[in-house]
């Protein structure tokens, strides 16, 4: 069990160092951390929603609302939407972490 | 060193993507906006709610389903003692304990339901001979077995420098402070048991618990140096660590940190991940030492390596 069901699928390699190096107060640390976090959450869904079909969406929501935890929910996007979810997700947090490393090298 | 202005442009270009993330995700999908709203979910509040549920169901099921002692949830002692690996009289206890592990432990790293919990208590207590609790006084970490990740030295007070910090060197010493500070407000400040305190600290996700807010400053009182039992669960090598950091961030794929001592210990040199069981370390005279728990007692012979 994890406490959201994509967890495990959500690794950002090098961001957490460049936050580190960037700063030094470990409450400033925690809101990047976070703002991380709401960035990721955003995405993730929006990549499952992205790849549902429009008339599981609400069945999903529901699905989703009383258990967040639970990976059977990743099942359930495989199911419906005749897709690999975990690939697409790991694929969506790859990119991000590209995207948050280059976030102030004026390169994006 | 970052400059101020660096670390300004990056906290603002993040706030900012954080924002078009938002946004974009309530144009492109209002009816999932309106719908999350509606029942007073924000996307930002997520990992608190799931872990609010998480309890609160546990709580409930535990309420509903079992007797009034609660017994059924937790393994008869014979139960126990069963799982405990010792068929050959003549295995060393860390032989002993890594095979108990395995049968005790699931094959994923993964948060363990308190009946797992409750049989390695025991296992810890009969082999390691240390008392350790997944729940002490109530309080109880996100997940119990997740996975440990290499930590820089801490400052310990102004003017601290990774030359004080030897002789683990290679992991340098982190810019900012531990989430308690400073240990000490001088070097003259610094006692042996705070140097202790450093030198085999342990870093557990305490921010991510879901009352870590509502529930301050007890919270944050209670964990501060939090006797914290490790346990190498590949190759049974175990330290009591003090708590001295709140970490790391959920989306690194880590649960833990460990000093470089306790790296060391937990695996070697080469030692930067790996799957862990933490406990509390029920000490409330204050009698375990920190650090490494010898518990072969084969005279001098070193611990099994991975």
């Amino acid at each position: 069990m994890t406490v959201l069901f994509y967890d495990k699928l959500v690794v950002l390699k090098g961001v957490d160092k460049k936050i580190e190096k960037l700063v030094q107060a470990n409450d400033e640390r925690q809101e990047l951390w976070q703002m991380v976090e709401e960035i990721v959450h955003h995405k993730v869904l929006g990549c499952c929603l992205t790849h549902l079909p429009h008339e599981h969406h609400h069945q999903f929501l529901e699905m989703f609302h009383a258990r967040p935890h639970d990976t059977k929910l990743l099942e359930y996007l495989d199911i419906k939407s005749k897709k690999d979810m975990k690939k697409i997700i790991k694929e969506e947090i790859k990119n991000l972490t590209k995207d948050l490393l280059l976030l102030d090298s004026h390169k994006v | 060193m970052p400059t101020t202005a660096q670390n300004t442009s990056f906290r603002d270009l993040l706030k900012l993507k954080s924002l078009e993330t938002q946004k974009s995700f309530k144009e492109t999908f209002p009816d999932a906006h309106q719908f999350l709203l509606g029942k007073g979910l924000e996307l930002k509040n997520l990992r608190q709610y799931s872990a609010k549920l998480i309890s609160a169901g546990a709580l409930t099921g535990t309420l509903l389903l079992s007797p009034p002692t609660g017994a059924t949830q937790l393994p008869i002692p014979l139960d126990i003692v069963q799982n405990i690996d010792n068929s050959n009289a003549n295995v060393v206890p860390q032989e002993e304990f890594i095979n108990t592990l395995k049968k005790l432990l699931p094959s994923e790293v993964r948060p363990l339901a308190r009946d797992e919990e409750k049989r390695l208590e025991v296992v810890i207590s009969d082999i390691l001979r240390i008392n350790s609790k997944a729940t002490l006084e109530g309080e109880h970490l996100n997940t119990t077995y997740g996975y440990i990740g290499a930590e820089q030295h801490l400052k310990r007070y102004p003017g601290d420098i990774l030359e004080n910090h030897g002789p683990y060197y290679k992991e340098g010493i982190a810019p900012g402070l531990g989430a308690w500070g400073y240990f000490a407000k001088s070097k003259a400040n610094l006692t042996a048991n705070l140097e202790e305190t450093e030198k085999w600290y342990s870093v557990a996700q305490t921010l991510y618990l879901p009352d870590w807010n509502s529930r301050q400053p007890y919270l944050r009182d209670w964990y501060k140096y939090r006797k914290l039992l490790i346990v190498n669960t590949v190759n049974g090598n175990a330290v009591v660590t003090a708590l001295a950091d709140s970490g790391p961030a959920v989306w690194t794929g880590k649960h833990f940190g460990g000093s470089p001592e306790v790296m060391e210990y937990l695996g070697g040199a080469r030692y930067k991940k790996g799957a862990v069981l933490v406990f509390f370390v029920d000490d409330p005279e204050n009698k375990i030492k920190l650090g490494p728990v010898v518990y072969n007692d084969l005279s001098g012979k070193d611990l099994i390596k991975i």
